[in-house]
C-alpha cells in the first residue's frame, strides 16, 4: 500500500476518534480505532511487512492484550 | 558506487526476512518492545487506579484538551508519512528529495513540541502541576517521558540531514532505517497514550 493512501486512512481514523468522543460513543470502538492506526503505522510506515513473521504476530499479539486489559479494568 | 550501494540494499531488504533482522535492525525492535511494555504497564497502572478515584480521573480528564491531543496525533502521524517517503527515497539513492522530507519530518515534530509546550504552559498557569492530583502526575510522566523520545529523535534526524547535505553523503540505509524506526516508535507511543489519557475517563 502506498504511504500516501496510509497516511489518508490514518487522519480520517483520527477524525473519526474524536467524533465518536463527541458522542459518547462505547470506548472499544475508540480502541478498535486505534489498533487499526498503530497496525498501519507499524506494517506500513516501520515496514514490518517485510519482516520475519516472528515480528508480525509480536506486535499484533501486544495490541490485543494491551487492549483487553485496559477495556476489562 | 550506486550499484555497490543497490546490492546492499537489497541484501538488506532479502535479510529483512529472517528473523534477526526486521527493519530497523533487531536492537531498535527490542528497544521498541521494551518501550511499549514500559508506558503500557503506566497505563495499565493508571486504568486500575481510576476504579477507586472515578470522580477524581473523570473531573481531570475533562480539564485535558482532546483537541490539542487530536492535532498532535495529526501532526505526529504526518512527520511519521514524511519520514516513512523519506525511507523510500534513500533506498532509490534519491539523496536530495530524501534530505527535503527528512526535513518536513522535523519541522512537524518541532510543531509537536510547540503545541505541547502551549498545553503545558495553560496547565501551568492553572496551577495544575505535577503534584495537582494522582491523574496529572501520570500526565505529566508519560507525556513528559514520550515528550524527550521526541526530542531525542529530532536530534537524531538532524544529524542524519547533516550527513545528507554532504556531497558524498556516509549515511548507511541501516542506520537511516533504524532512526526511522526510532521516529516511528514515538508514534506508536502516542498512539497509545492518546485514547486512555485524553479519551477513556
Amino acid at each position: 500500500m502506498k504511504v500516501i493512501y496510509v497516511w489518508i486512512l490514518l487522519m480520517v481514523l483520527t477524525a473519526a476518534t474524536l467524533s465518536l468522543n463527541y458522542f459518547n460513543v462505547s470506548p472499544i470502538l475508540i480502541f478498535v480505532f486505534f489498533s487499526v492506526k498503530f497496525l498501519l503505522v507499524s506494517f506500513q510506515f516501520m515496514e514490518l511487512n517485510k519482516a520475519h513473521v516472528f515480528w508480525k504476530a509480536s506486535i499484533v499479539m501486544f495490541v490485543s492484550i494491551i487492549n483487553s486489559i485496559i477495556l476489562l479494568i | 558506487m550506486q550499484t555497490f550501494h543497490k546490492a546492499k540494499t537489497a541484501k538488506i531488504q532479502t535479510d529483512n526476512k529472517s528473523i534477526f533482522y526486521p527493519p530497523g535492525g533487531i536492537l531498535i525492535w527490542i528497544i521498541i518492545f521494551v518501550e511499549l511494555m514500559t508506558f503500557s504497564f503506566a497505563l495499565i497502572a493508571m486504568a486500575v487506579l481510576s476504579k477507586s478515584n472515578t470522580e477524581l480521573f473523570h473531573s481531570s480528564r475533562q480539564l485535558l484538551s482532546t483537541v490539542y491531543g487530536t492535532i498532535n496525533t495529526i501532526v505526529l502521524l504526518t512527520s511519521g508519512y514524511f519520514m516513512a517517503t523519506a525511507v523510500q527515497q534513500f533506498k532509490k539513492d534519491d539523496f536530495r528529495n530524501s534530505s527535503r522530507h527528512v526535513l518536513f519530518t522535523i519541522f512537524f515534530g518541532l510543531a509537536f513540541i510547540a503545541i505541547k509546550t502551549i498545553e503545558y504552559s495553560h496547565k501551568l498557569s492553572a496551577g495544575i502541576d505535577l503534584d495537582y492530583n494522582l491523574f496529572f502526575t501520570f500526565y505529566w510522566l508519560l507525556t513528559g517521558f514520550h515528550l524527550l523520545h521526541v526530542v531525542l529523535g529530532l536530534v537524531i534526524l538532524t544529524a542524519f540531514y547533516i550527513s545528507m547535505k554532504k556531497k558524498t553523503p556516509t549515511l548507511k540505509t541501516e542506520d537511516m532505517e533504524a532512526g526511522a524506526t526510532f521516529w516511528h516508535m514515538c508514534d506508536l507511543i502516542w498512539l497509545l497514550i492518546f485514547p486512555v489519557i485524553y479519551l477513556l475517563f
